[in-house]
């Protein structure tokens, strides 16, 4: 489970919509399994970023190294679908760590429409849904 | 020494340090030293083979040690080591190459019509021969679900029935034919849906769905359609589908009208938040009971084979929210808005149910019959026969509804339909013995259950109701 404090879930939302038609993306830091701190990161994929997105490394070895000295961790990463369903798709799986919370909000015509968390395998093979809970 | 940053999300698997400094010349003696250190971190870092999972990076300072010397690059004293993870995703179907098994000469003639629809095309198609699908129920909606999505191409269906074809199945369950009465419905169903399609996985389970054998049954499907029509199963159903994460497309018939939609999908509501509760046993009559028009459960049954087909397909708008209420007499459609119950026990925000529980009961349907009271027992139809031929002085109370009576009726009996008996009670005789009877005794149980708070003693449930009493006295009485 995975539980994100309400100011936050509505700055990723707004992030997440604001990015619309393209995916955005960004870093889940709290502990225990709750997130009080969200980083929107730039999406750096340099091909159609209506479908795709990738993280610069850098930016979050950055996230991690503050969530270190605040003495929190990163516990998962949110994206957005597009004009799309919350799934965790194929590509999704094939580009996964297993360390974290995937978040995906379904952003349909510029609003959330809905969203799923799930927590990906070590192969990159299956991706099992968790309870998301915000608010 | 040099240092290694634990990335946050592993320090639960290295003591809950931040850093460690660990002896070596290389990035991979570092990595080696790590993980000897913390043994846990293994998995998380290397796959069985011992090779850098493909999400990780490692960073020697800044530079990306894939685009230095790769795990051979040299580290010094002063050095820091990161372990970053690659991040990237995207929700595209469209630039997914298909992982499908390709479609053969003769499924790309036989989908044609399916092929050139821009929606579906070849990648569509094997979407659709990729998907599993649960069926629970071979019977009226079973029906027109097996026959389509059989058709359309689904490659792999869990067909779970445990019923056998009888005579009064043939008026809505077009899977079936009259040559398969006698035959179990899985084995006559499954006769007809890989005559349409030879392609298609069938796995059968002849077994009713229970809480024992839900999940595990469940568990490997994409998709499960609700084709049942009796509160435990659905409930039974809906739980494990949230408990599993997987669709459940719901349908449900009953004489002229009938509801479809789409539960436990994509953060929806479930039938739980729909009904928390279940009906008191016998209220809703089932289809046996009440009736139902034969062609009923093929319009229900086919919108949830649309449904099915579009969340395969992953077009269109799913009936997610909205129930579709349907009236065969007025031929009109109405929707009504449903929504995620926050507070809902298994779906909500605080499950309380967490696993699947004893559904018989939570519908209050006793495991056992209790045992009836002597006054109120049931009576064989071949003991009616015989107070009849005694001419014992009793009453025969048909509690069925005029247009049953005019099927087939005891000539003794007095017809008061159950929902009039309350008003007409001053119509029978409390010191003579009541015999009620009604199709199979479900509702003349419940007719005696009213005289008996009303103050009658002397009651007997003739047990089998008219069916009964056509098996064992009187073959002339037609049985429906």
């Amino acid at each position: 489970m995975i539980r994100i404090e309400r100011e936050v879930w509505d700055r990723m939302v707004s992030h997440a919509e604001k990015c619309f038609p393209k995916e955005g993306c960004g870093v889940m830091v709290g502990k225990d399994g709750v997130v009080s701190r969200s980083v929107a990161l730039p999406n750096v994929y340099d091909g159609p970023q209506e479908d795709f997105f990738v993280m610069d490394p850098k930016d979050l070895n950055r996230v991690d190294e503050e969530a270190r000295r605040d003495g929190l961790e990163v516990l998962g990463i949110y994206h957005s679908h597009p004009d799309c369903d919350a799934y965790f798709s194929k590509r999704d799986l094939e580009h996964s760590c297993p360390w974290f919370s995937y978040v995906v909000l379904s952003i349909k015509n510029g609003r959330l429409d809905h969203a799923n968390s799930y927590r990906p395998d070590f192969d990159q093979t299956v991706a099992n849904k968790e309870e998301l809970v915000y608010g | 020494m040099a240092k290694i940053l634990i990335p946050t999300a592993l320090r639960q698997f290295a003591g809950k340090v931040d850093s460690v400094e660990v002896p070596g010349d290389t990035v991979r003696e570092l990595l080696a030293g790590l993980t000897s250190r913390h043994p846990e971190l293994k998995r998380h870092l290397f796959t069985d083979e011992g090779k850098l999972r493909s999400f990780v990076n490692v960073y020697i300072n800044d530079e990306d040690i894939r685009y230095l010397n790769k795990d051979a690059t040299p580290v010094g004293a002063n050095d820091t080591i990161s372990i970053v993870p690659s991040i990237a995703g995207g929700s595209t179907a469209v630039a997914e190459p298909a992982q499908a098994a390709s479609l053969n000469k003769d499924e790309i003639l036989r989908y044609s019509r399916h092929l050139i629809i821009p929606e579906v095309g070849m990648e569509g198609q094997q979407k659709l021969k990729n998907a599993k699908v649960a069926l629970i129920g071979a019977g009226a909606l079973g029906a027109p679900l097996g026959l389509y999505l059989s058709a359309a191409g689904v490659g792999r269906i869990g067909l779970v029935d445990f019923d056998v074809v009888d005579f009064t199945n043939l008026q809505r369950q077009v899977i079936h034919g009259t040559k398969d009465v006698g035959k179990k419905k899985l084995d006559s169903a499954a006769e007809t849906m890989l005559d349409i399609n030879p392609y298609l996985r069938l796995d059968k389970f002849e077994t009713p769905l229970s809480s024992e054998n839900a999940l595990d049954i469940l568990k490997d499907y994409d998709i499960v359609i609700d084709g049942t029509d009796n509160f435990p199963t659905r409930y039974l159903v809906n739980d494990a589908c949230v408990l599993l994460g997987k669709p459940n497309v719901y349908g449900s018939i009953f004489r002229f009208e009938g509801q479809a939609t789409v539960f436990a999908y994509e953060g929806g509501p479930c039938y739980r938040c729909l009904y928390p509760e279940p009906p008191p046993p016998g209220l809703i009559p089932s289809c046996a009971e009440g009736g139902v028009l034969g062609i009923l459960p093929g319009t229900i049954g086919l919108i949830q084979a649309t449904e099915a087909v579009k969340i395969i397909l992953g077009i269109g708008e799913s009936l997610r929210g909205r129930l579709v209420l349907y009236d065969a007499l007025s031929m009109r459609f109405r929707e009504l808005k449903l929504r995620r119950n926050p507070e809902c026990p298994v779906c909500g925000d605080h499950p309380t149910i967490t696993k699947l529980i004893d559904y018989q009961e939570f519908c209050g349907i006793p495991k056992h019959q209790p045992q009836a009271p002597a006054d109120s027992a049931d009576i064989d139809p071949v003991e009616v026969k015989a107070l009849i031929d005694n001419k014992t002085p009793f009453t025969l109370l048909d509690v069925r509804e005029p247009h049953e009576y005019q099927i087939g009726n005891i000539p003794t009996a007095k017809l008061i339909p159950l929902g009039d008996l309350p008003k007409r009670l001053n119509e029978l005789n409390r010191d003579e013995l009541i015999v009620a009877h009604c199709k199979s005794g479900v509702r003349s149980a419940k007719a005696i259950e009213l005289l008996k708070q009303s103050g009658f003693t002397k009651l007997r449930n003739m047990k089998g109701g008219i069916l009964a009493w056509s098996d064992k006295v009187d073959p002339s009485v037609p049985k429906y």
